[in-house]
């Protein structure tokens, strides 16, 4: 198996989920794809020297997938932040105009 | 009919107007708050479980062999670290627009039992080095997330 084929598979199914969010996603998906694509590695080498079970090689893969999920949940948070930060902008750009237009403080 | 779409499209723009001033409104002097402020105490609690899972990993490694590694002779490890995990977890919970970060305490939660269980199974010096790698990548993305957080305040 070769572990650069698996991460380009892996990221070419990713960008056509992802969709617009794919610039700020692929370095995370890159970083979290390696570490799968190596986990099979070792999963791999393992099993062909008869010294892995399935059920420990489950155990290891399982382990790899909650980590990939936890670092795009963490993509996801920054997002929000992002999405915080440029909705709180626009209303400080707007709040003396709003405010002296309706005449109390409002924003 | 067609006084009957003008009053719906007066509808629509005063519901648009309400809801556009409610907005506003909730932003208040504050501004708006998509996902919850920075918690020193989750930050101080992922940073001191990371240091606790290295040691342990580190002492496996080591000792890889001895009787002093065998799943048996370390159940109070899981224990402790459970809890450790679990107060974390409450924690975040108590706190407002926390979900992500439950989310991914959850996830730490279900690798910690599946590493209980490949020690169960026998762990060997190959499994630690994926194992570290796992764990220490869940742990930064955590405290990268919750040091985001701190948002830049001017």
């Amino acid at each position: 198996m070769d572990v650069s084929e698996l991460v380009s598979d892996m990221l070419i199914a990713a960008r056509d989920v992802l969709g617009r969010r794919w610039p700020e996603a692929k370095g995370y998906a890159e970083t979290a794809f390696v570490q799968i694509a190596e986990a099979i590695l070792y999963i791999e080498t393992q099993r062909a020297l008869g010294k892995m079970s399935q059920e420990k090689a489950r155990l290891h893969l399982d382990i790899q997938k909650n980590t990939s999920k936890t670092v795009m949940l963490t993509l996801e948070g920054l997002e929000l932040v992002a999405v915080e930060a440029a909705i709180n902008a626009a209303l400080k750009v707007i709040k003396d105009t709003i405010n002296k237009t309706l005449g109390f403080l409002l924003i | 009919m067609i006084g009957q779409g003008r009053r719906q499209k007066t509808h629509i723009i005063a519901l648009g107007t309400i809801t556009f001033l409610f907005v506003l409104t909730l932003a208040g002097c504050s501004g708006i708050k998509l996902i919850s402020e920075y918690d020193r105490e989750t930050d101080i609690a992922v940073t001191a479980f990371q240091k606790k899972m290295e040691r342990f990993l580190i002492f496996l490694e080591r000792n890889i062999g001895k009787e002093k590694v065998e799943y048996k002779n370390n159940t109070g490890f899981y224990d402790g670290i459970r809890v450790d995990l679990s107060a974390i977890r409450v924690r975040a919970s108590a706190i407002p627009k926390n979900e992500i970060t439950i989310q991914q305490i959850d996830l730490l939660i279900k690798n910690v039992g599946n590493l209980e269980s490949i020690h169960k199974l026998g762990i060997s010096q190959e499994d630690i080095p994926p194992l570290r790698t796992a764990f220490n990548g869940s742990c930064t993305a955590i405290l990268k997330l919750e040091l985001t957080k701190k948002r830049d305040t001017h």
